[in-house]
């Protein structure tokens, strides 16, 4: 453990900037709650909307159920699962940049010849995941107490989201452990994150969003799911505090694993043991495509398979929902949105959701550029008779190609299973493929600006890519709350191809030339300034 | 190239650099650790672009010809860093292929005296096997120029003895090579010409024999009398007087009088050596104030800065 405290103070350093922009997003509960008072000022009107979304089976598959109808129980419903994303994937990436990624670029092996004890990165790590979940907690909590809401509820809303983080902060200490690769551990602590993600929101879907198992924790197949417990801890809807211990008791099993797992191996070995590779390339690897094939193939597939996999789950699952129409709201807003039930606009919002979801793949692939080039491994790739051109296109390739396989695998899956539930596919793959696809657009906006901030402003072409997808969905956000307009909303690209709009051939077209402009403007700028 | 001025930000790395490499010669490219030898070898392959100067590859423009030119040429990056997932052979066949061609009986013996297992996954080399892939890459390939930034770092005494013969062999071949280094007795072993820069600037400029012709020659001589008067002469530096031994540098055009006046104490023993490159090397490098008077090809030379 000697040692730890100069960790500590390590990582808090390399993480000066990243971790306010995080504390920031701890404000977004304020900003909704704040929507809700302003939109709905009394308990009637709260109480109507409350209705409203409730007996709109397509929303309450989405957000889950309402626990009580006042602005706390409001903003609690509409954050919950913002709440596991924002809180979770943070403390997970954290949680491996400073320990696994440091292992394998060879820091720890400066630090481990220094005073330091052997567990003392991964003990910083996740010491500092602690505090600043914490924190993130605490400006949760303030910033709902100071709209007046109970303290109570918000304390329990803030600390739902910390529970979130240390959770998956806890996950990624022993994900760490497990492999020798960055990359592998850390897609082994998000793939972790997707499939308890996936079954909570599978546990929204049957449309027994009001029965007694919800609310009772027994035999409940989502509460396997340990994100699920963040949201039954109620926060204004009479707070279950014991559930916090729950998600202390899972946090210390993972951590003792992860100490355990860590006291075993050597630095830099993991716990899957290295395997040799061939002596000669396949006669294949031959151009910088075959070897942007290589290094993104895995990626991709694993893309690829989740989405598919969600697909089948979700097709699977929305036969269950409700088919009649049983307010006129609700029909009215079926009718605007152009779905014919509600299993249908289900699937078209989650359909839209997974199109800004492949968007953070977009950005991925096309930032797999700037990670080569940083490593220095573009270097020699590009001292020999590869074209910055054909370097960049080929990574290119895996940024639009990518995304459009992920979205046609995911459209194909719920086309096939709703349609076999349906009872007529040739009617339904057609129709919910198209749904699928119409975001495709959008998401080549997304690569387009991280292909412009990679040529034009390398050195901030990750932070503002993802900053840029982070300002789109808060702006959804806001829009969908009544705070932003129309036409700072269409600012967006996914405002233009968005579940709630018709989406126009022009429109489309628009895009892909938008997208088009950015891309040339980042290869252009690549083409002329220095690398590394 | 010609006054190469490159600056990142503030910080200037190159301030007017030259450097000249013949067709056919093992150029040795001297300089301490950032005096802007990675700077230079980056321009040359045209992933970094000048501020002014002139440079001029293979006949070509590195930065608007760099892909035409690298078919010509080969690479070895002072810091290697491989794919983590690709093999060392996969790494090995990949870059030959994208220069466009590996001789492959020479990637098998260059293995083999390199003493290099091609299955290992690169994440799993330590920092010296590493630098044998891209030297083996390099080396394997049918190119006319190698350009090697500090190739034989983290290579083991054994290895780098292979090192020097492959270099010598790539010579007889006709092939030039540009060697940067810090590594003095490398660049002496391998090198019919010698640059040599100090904070991105060429100070010195010349094959072995004409630099050395303009440096000090350490003499040391057991004597029948003790020397009179030796340290009073011009040219002498150092002068160490024990009874009759006597120990002292001599500038080169100075060895005459010297050597006059250390018969007329009647010489017992004399040892003189020519200077190595160490001491070329600290004489630029130690911020000496002496005025270095020389005439050298490039004409940018003169007054080392007196300080770092």
């Amino acid at each position: 453990m000697a040692g730890t405290g100069t960790l500590i103070r390590l990582a808090l350093r390399r993480d000066r900037v990243v971790l306010p922009i995080w504390f920031c997003a701890g404000l977004l509960p304020m900003g909704v709650a704040a929507s809700f008072a302003k939109l709905y000022p009394s308990p009637d009107s709260l109480r109507a909307f409350a209705d409203q979304c409730m007996s709109n089976p397509a929303i309450v598959a989405i957000l889950g159920p309402v626990f009580a109808p006042t602005v706390g129980g409001l903003t609690a419903w509409r954050t919950g699962a913002m709440g596991m994303i924002v809180a979770a994937i943070p403390s997970l990436l954290i949680v491996i940049r400073h320990t696994r990624a440091e292992e394998e670029a060879g820091q720890r092996e400066i630090i481990g010849s220094t005073a330091v004890g052997r567990h003392a990165a991964l003990s910083a790590a996740l010491i500092v995941t602690l505090f600043a979940n914490l924190v993130l907690a605490a400006v949760v909590a303030t910033g709902l107490m100071s709209l007046g809401l109970p303290a109570a509820g918000s304390i329990a809303l803030g600390l739902s989201w910390a529970a979130a983080g240390l959770m998956f902060a806890a996950v990624a200490a022993l994900a760490a452990q497990l492999s020798a690769s960055t990359a592998t551990a850390r897609n082994i602590a998000l793939g972790v994150f997707g499939l308890f993600f996936l079954i909570h929101t599978a546990a929204n879907s049957p449309g027994e969003h009001s029965g007694v198992w919800l609310r009772s924790l027994s035999f409940s197949p989502s509460s396997i799911s340990p994100l699920e417990w963040t949201r039954l801890i109620r926060p204004f809807a009479g707070e279950r505090w014991w559930l916090f211990a729950l998600v202390a008791g899972f946090v210390a099993v993972l951590d003792t694993a992860a100490y355990a797992l860590s006291a075993r191996r050597d630095l830099g070995a993991g716990l899957l043991p290295p395997r040799h590779g061939p002596a000669f390339a396949p006669p294949r690897l031959r151009s910088p495509l075959a070897l942007a094939w290589r290094l993104q193939r895995g990626m991709l597939l694993g893309w690829i398979v989740a989405f598919a996999l969600i697909g089948l789950l979700l097709g699977a699952v929305s036969k269950t929902l409700p088919t009649l129409t049983n307010t006129p709201q609700f029909s009215n807003w079926l009718a605007h949105m152009g779905a014919h039930d509600s299993a249908h606009a289900f699937l078209r919002i989650v359909l839209y959701v997974l199109g800004q979801t492949i968007a953070a793949y977009a950005i991925l692939a096309t930032m797999r550029m700037r990670s080569e080039e940083m490593t220095l491994r573009a270097e020699p790739v590009l001292a020999t008779s590869v074209s910055r051109l054909r370097w960049a296109a080929s990574h290119l390739l895996f940024a639009s190609a990518g995304p459009a396989a992920a979205l046609f695998a995911v459209g194909l899956a719920i086309g096939l299973t709703y349609g076999i539930n349906a009872g007529d596919v040739s009617r339904e793959l057609p129709r919910l493929l198209a749904a699928t696809m119409v975001t495709l657009p959008a998401v080549w906006v997304m690569a387009g600006i991280a292909m412009a901030l990679f040529g034009l402003l390398p050195r901030f072409a990750a932070s503002l890519s993802w900053a840029a997808l982070a300002a789109f969905l808060v702006l959804e956000l806001g829009w969908e709350l009544r705070q932003v307009s129309q036409p700072v909303f269409d600012l967006s690209p996914f405002a233009h191809v968005h579940w709630s709009a018709q989406v126009t051939i022009a429109a489309w077209i628009w895009l892909t030339v938008v997208a088009v402009l950015l891309t040339t403007a980042g290869l252009f700028g690549l083409q002329r300034r220095d690398l590394g | 190239m010609s006054g190469m001025v490159k600056s990142f930000g503030p910080t200037r790395a190159l301030g007017g650099l030259d450097l000249s490499v013949r067709v056919g010669e093992v150029h040795g490219f001297l300089g301490p650790n950032g005096a802007g030898k990675t700077t230079t070898i980056r321009i040359l392959l045209g992933l970094i672009r000048a501020d002014a100067g002139d440079a001029r590859l293979l006949g070509g423009d590195p930065w608007r010809d760099a892909v035409a030119l690298h078919r010509r040429l080969a690479y070895v990056p002072g810091d290697v860093t491989l794919w983590p997932g690709l093999s060392g052979g996969e790494v090995i066949d990949l870059l030959g292929r994208l220069r466009g061609g590996l001789d492959p009986r020479r990637r098998q013996s260059l293995l083999e005296r390199f003493d290099l297992d091609p299955r290992i996954k690169g994440r799993n080399y330590s920092k010296g096997n590493r630098q044998k892939v891209a030297l083996v890459a390099a080396l394997a390939s049918d190119v006319e120029l190698l350009l090697l930034d500090e190739p034989s770092s983290g290579l083991d005494p054994l290895m780098e003895a292979v090192f020097r013969e492959c270099i010598a062999e790539e010579r007889r071949r006709g092939r030039t090579v540009l060697l940067s280094s810090h590594i003095l007795a490398e660049v002496e072993a391998l090198c019919d010409r010698v640059s040599i820069i100090r904070n991105g600037r060429t100070v010195e400029s010349g094959t072995l024999a004409e630099l050395r012709h303009l440096t000090r020659t350490s003499i040391s001589a057991e004597l029948a009398n003790p020397p009179s008067g030796l340290a009073a002469l011009p040219g002498v530096h150092g002068i160490i007087v024990d009874g009759s031994r006597v120990q002292c540098t001599v500038d080169a055009d100075r060895l005459d009088e010297v050597l006059r006046e250390l018969t007329r104490a009647g010489v017992r023993s004399l040892l003189s050596r020519p200077p190595t490159l160490e001491e070329l090397f600290m004489r630029h490098y130690q911020s000496e104030p002496s005025p270095s008077s020389h005439g050298d090809a490039t004409g940018e030379h003169g007054h080392a800065p007196a300080a770092r």
